[in-house]
């Protein structure tokens, strides 16, 4: 490849033949006037009908698209993370490929991320989908997951989103949790907008996403902050889970060596052992922090590296910017 | 071996890690199945520790000019690991094992390889199968088990003949007893998996009856498949749901304890309930903690955790002449 394209396209790809041609085409005339040089991944996720075949047709004629061809059918999230992962570009877009986003506002996106944000995600304002089905369980799911957190996004469930790529690169993004992108993201303290963006119904095909087990992954997401915040200091954390029981463990002991000694029917034994107990437990969960520094310390996850993806630096001498 | 790395299609591997045939006849049996592939091939024995009367049939049959590779471990290992030594010297395309016993006739190897040209892996199954009412009775308990854990149909998991492409192996990285489950493995990591009815051999008779200890071994294998298949990406979804429900029990209980000795007098010191209360809760939090440091080593790790596999990745370049990159997984793709 001779220039490095500025700007990734990321499409998955499932099961539209009726699509995919339409799809390549309104980028290809959104994008080129834009004028910045641009890639597009097709993400094929295990397709059972012409959707591959024609991709690579369309890679075949156009040298700007390549396309990602999974092992078999995963989903829409993981084909996104795919994309991420294959896309070249110092800009990631993500859209879906049945064309209800439209390649238009894609200058909206690159614009914001030129303004200085890190990420940009799309909200349906207009959204062309069954009010009860759709509609309704979304702005619900949407105002539960900003509520955990932290970061309140009107429509999570818009695939239209632009990405600093040196900053999604680095987020994990396992276990479903592509879903949330910029939540997960926000565990290196991204600055997020969100635009208005023009959403059709669906013209061909059947939908095939919905907001199925959206408990679960919110479930995960909370324990994935929770372990984010703590990942770098274990030992700490274990500690304070284990001070109630220590102090309770304490009193315990305490209140029944003071009733041996005061009172002749001796040694309380329930509530000595009961002491005991809470207070080895709390031995063995600072031991557990202790295994915990371990793992940090072995594992590849540096909260500076983090840090690093979102800071703003001002030398001395240049000018803010 | 006379042969180089190109000229080689099939890699056989062998571990001999437990009940084992002769080996004489098992090699001539082998030899004479893998011939009628038609393609050159090379055969490895990994012997899992001192097996020594196989090892001495197997140098006798090199003394007469057969051709195949030895490799002796010095200890038990177990099968897998046998597995995985054999494979860093396999240079075939296509990795076949076979057992280290007669479970099924050498002329089926030839089906089960066929198998490949549909699937990534290929397992057998020994079917018309001999055995008890009870022994049936027993596999079908098993695999069924297995099927609700996993989702996943399969007859005859023991059976050792397999065949599967080379990149299978290069990504499942087998331990302990685990090559039992390599059907299950590969095919959470995507591949296409398919069972494969091949005729089971005469001599493969078990008459005996199980001891308890196949019984045991038998539950932990699901035991392992049940964890490895559901709670290695999200460990606090199990460990946590029986944390809190311990550390609820333990707690309502205890604060039951507490209210009858505050309001209805009820003495807490000669009540032994009142330790089972406290270990239920101790319990519960320990548990939880356990779930915790699942999660922050997946954390850690988590870059290289993947919930996809991407086959291959197809790309054009610029000149219209040129033949397509066809990038396989795992090879980088920056430019």
């Amino acid at each position: 490849m001779t220039e490095q394209p500025k700007l990734s396209i990321i499409v998955p790809f499932y099961n539209e033949e009726l699509n995919i041609r339409r799809m390549h085409a309104a980028i290809v005339t959104a994008v080129e006037p834009v004028g910045v040089p641009f890639e597009m991944v097709f993400v094929d996720d295990g397709s059972k009908d012409n959707t591959l075949a024609l991709a690579i047709d369309i890679a075949r004629e156009d040298p700007r698209v390549r396309v990602v061809k999974f092992r078999r059918n995963y989903g829409q999230t993981p084909a996104m993370a795919a994309g991420i992962e294959q896309a070249h570009g110092r800009i990631l877009i993500t859209m879906d490929g049945d064309l209800q986003n439209d390649p238009g506002d894609i200058k909206l996106f690159l614009d914001k991320i030129d303004e200085g944000y890190d990420i940009v995600v799309g909200w349906r304002f207009n959204r062309q989908d069954k009010l009860v089905s759709r509609k309704i369980p979304s702005k619900i799911a949407n105002y539960i997951i900003g509520k955990v957190t932290g970061v309140p996004i009107k429509d999570n469930g818009c695939s239209l989103k632009a990405f600093r790529a040196s900053l999604i690169k680095q987020i994990p993004l396992y276990s479903e949790m592509h879903r949330f992108i910029p939540a997960m993201a926000s565990i290196a303290g991204p600055r997020i907008a969100e635009i208005k963006v023009r959403h059709h119904a669906r013209q061909f095909g059947q939908s095939k996403y919905g907001l199925s087990r959206i408990y679960k992954v919110l479930l995960d997401l909370l324990v994935i902050k929770t372990v984010a915040s703590f990942t770098s200091r274990p030992l700490l954390w274990f500690t304070l889970l284990a001070l109630p029981l220590f102090t309770i463990g304490s009193i315990a002991i305490l209140h029944s060596v003071w009733k041996w000694a005061t009172s002749a029917a001796g040694l309380p034994l329930p509530v000595a052992g009961s002491g005991v107990i809470l207070l080895m437990a709390s031995i063995t969960l600072v031991c557990s922090g202790a295994i915990g520094e371990l793992v940090y310390k072995l594992g590849d996850m540096r909260e500076h590296e983090f840090a690093k993806l979102t800071q703003r630096v001002r030398l001395p001498g240049s000018n803010a910017g | 071996m006379g042969l180089t790395n190109e000229q080689v299609d099939y890699s056989v591997i062998v571990p001999v890690s437990g009940r084992h045939s002769d080996a004489t006849d098992l090699y001539y049996e082998y030899r004479a199945g893998l011939n009628a592939l038609g393609r050159p091939y090379q055969l490895i024995f990994v012997l899992d520790g001192p097996q020594q009367e196989f090892a001495a049939g197997l140098e006798k049959l090199l003394d007469a000019g057969e051709q195949f590779t030895v490799i002796g471990l010095t200890r038990f290992f177990g099968e897998a690991t046998a597995l995985m030594a054999g494979f860093s010297k396999a240079v075939g395309r296509i990795i076949i094992t076979l057992p280290a016993y007669h479970q099924i006739e050498g002329s089926e190897i030839v089906k089960l390889v066929s198998a490949l040209d549909q699937n990534d892996v290929a397992v057998g199954r020994r079917w018309p199968r001999v055995g008890g009412v009870f022994e049936r009775m027993r596999r079908a308990v098993f695999h069924g088990l297995l099927a609700r854990v996993t989702h996943l149909k399969f007859n005859d998991l023991a059976c050792g003949a397999r065949a599967f492409k080379r990149q299978v192996l290069e990504e499942l990285n087998l331990y302990g007893d685990q090559h039992r489950f390599l059907a299950v493995l590969a095919d959470r990591q995507g591949f296409r998996v398919s069972e494969v009815n091949l005729k089971q051999s005469p001599k493969d008779r078990f008459s005996g009856i199980y001891r308890p200890r196949e019984y045991t071994r038998g539950f932990l294998d699901i035991f392992t498949v049940f964890f490895l298949v559901r709670f290695t990406k999200r460990p606090l979804r199990f460990f946590g749901m029986l944390g809190i429900t311990m550390f609820a029990l333990g707690g309502a209980w205890t604060a039951l304890l507490v209210v009858q000795r505050l309001f209805f007098s009820l003495s807490l010191a000669d009540r032994p309930a009142l330790l089972l209360s406290t270990l239920l809760i101790v319990l519960g939090l320990q548990l939880f903690a356990l779930g915790l440091l699942g999660e922050l080593i997946i954390f850690t790790h988590a870059r290289h955790l993947k919930d996809y596999q991407i086959a291959e990745v197809i790309h054009f370049s610029r000149q219209p002449t040129s033949t397509p990159h066809a990038l396989p997984e795992k090879s980088s793709v920056a430019s």
